[in-house]
């Protein structure tokens, strides 16, 4: 494993790695210099998170203890005690969705996957914040953790994706904490809601930022898969603030959704 | 930026006949069933909208962002209800996709097979989405209706999950004033929420 500076700065290090079936990126500041070995134990931590996350919640590999939970083989008593965590933080999650974000749809498989990205991401992120750095973003597959910024009073920003033309930016948050983002891609927009026989308008791309990136990570799903229900309900929720983005480029979001038009931030 | 292409054929390599698709789970049976509140109608109030249409129908490329909309009223969030939402979308697909077509839904007492597809999911370089049977309330098959990158289907061996990061940190890399992006990206939790969607249409989620 290795940390590369950045070809532009000697006070940024990134890193990739390969982990849960993805990649996951990190970036660490600190504006009076950091050097790769001086990092290097830190980052070993944090990496050793996602690894061990993977083994034990990997949905892919048949010999992890989720697998074998979904299976029957093993009870939720028997398996490491993350397990039994992770799935309890799912079911608040359920609940503060009223079920929008559901792992348990499936029965014969509770599972968590769409969770424990964040949860480990974010896990991954406490092994840094003793590091001689002003600030990290740990970024899962385009869901970020970060603390701190570029330096003590600057705060990192970050692009959203355009959905309606990848990987072009639709505008930027100014970060404090996690961001998700979930996507659905649908022709016509129009959907029937089966609770209410209403027509909702779906959202492309949904992104929620808070303090927590496996509740952001939960929200976005709801958010993506129940459209503005999910929205009003996020506007009265403590912390998180969320944006979705139309199919006919028109955008909503939360009364205080950090959001920055790129135009203007030039 | 210029080294971008060589990552990806390199990681594309690396990656190929690592992963693969769970395209047939055994057998899943339904289990609990969710039901959200249905609160009442929250009628569309003023929705911050820009006026610009999309024009792009080619593969992901260089866009500026639409139009700075106008900033939501100061009042909670706008619903994202009916008052912009009957303008026929630009088509920004690289390729068509099949959807579902019954949008209706049947009540959950049926035990007529019924077969939906689930919304394309976006994975920067193409489309995916999930096709998901049901007999009453038993899911009987899943598997993926459609994957494709614009006109070339790539094999479904193939886990590009590892592209958008690529092309993320290239977006990044582009813009001086962003330390990362966060966008939708094709992984398994991109599977499970086109499924989800899916049965969400048949009236079983």
């Amino acid at each position: 494993m290795s940390a590369s500076h950045d070809d532009s700065s000697p006070t940024r290090l990134h890193h990739r790695e390969e982990v849960m079936g993805t990649v996951v990126t990190f970036d660490v500041y600190n504006n009076s210099g950091i050097s790769p070995e001086e990092f290097l134990p830190y980052l070993q931590e944090a990496v050793a998170v996602l690894h061990h996350a993977d083994k034990v919640f990997s949905t892919w590999k048949s010999n992890s203890p989720l697998s074998q939970l979904r299976r029957g083989e093993i009870t939720l008593g028997e398996a490491p005690p993350e397990v039994a965590q992770v799935l309890e933080m799912c079911a608040l999650a359920k609940a503060q969705t009223k079920g929008w974000f559901d792992p348990w749809a499936l029965a014969g498989g509770v599972d968590p996957t769409g969770y424990v990205k964040g949860w480990s991401a974010q896990l991954s992120l406490a092994s840094l914040v003793d590091a001689p750095i002003t600030g990290a973003i740990i970024n899962a597959a385009g869901d970020i953790a970060s603390f701190g910024g570029l330096d003590a009073t600057t705060p990192f920003r970050v692009g959203i994706t355009d959905p309606l033309s990848p990987p072009a930016l639709n505008c930027a948050i100014e970060l404090r904490g996690a961001v998700a983002t979930s996507g659905i891609y649908e022709r016509g927009d129009h959907l029937v809601n089966p609770f209410t026989g209403e027509a909702t308008t779906r959202a492309l791309s949904a992104s929620v930022t808070g303090p927590d990136l496996g509740l952001c990570d939960a929200w976005a799903t709801a958010l993506a898969v129940g459209g503005s229900e999910i929205l009003e309900l996020i506007e009265h929720t403590d912390d998180y603030e969320a944006l979705t983005i139309n199919a006919d480029a028109s955008r909503q979001w939360t009364s205080r959704f950090p959001i920055i038009d790129l135009e203007t931030s030039h | 930026m210029k080294r971008s292409p060589i990552v990806v054929v390199g990681t594309m390599a690396g990656l190929f006949g690592v992963m693969s698709f769970h395209t047939t789970p055994a057998k899943i049976t339904l289990g609990s069933v969710a039901t959200p509140t249905s609160t009442g109608s929250s009628t569309s109030s003023a929705t911050s909208t820009t006026a610009s249409a999309p024009t792009t129908t080619s593969p992901p490329k260089k866009r500026t962002s639409p139009p700075a909309s106008s900033r939501s009223t100061s009042s909670p969030t706008t619903s994202a209800g009916s008052a912009s939402s009957s303008t026929t979308p630009a088509t920004t697909a690289p390729v068509t996709t099949t959807t579902a077509a019954p949008a209706t839904t049947t009540t959950a007492s049926s035990n007529l097979a019924q077969t939906v597809t689930g919304p394309s999911v976006n994975y920067y370089f193409g489309l995916l989405s999930v096709k998901v049977t049901v007999a009453g309330k038993k899911i009987t098959n899943v598997t993926i209706a459609s994957l494709s990158d614009g006109g070339n289907y790539r094999s479904q061996q193939i886990d590009q999950a590892s592209i958008p990061i690529l092309e993320q940190e290239a977006m990044q890399a582009q813009n001086a004033n962003i330390q990362s992006v966060s966008g939708a990206s094709y992984t398994s939790a991109g599977f499970q929420l086109s499924l989800q969607d899916a049965l969400k249409k048949v009236g079983i989620k």
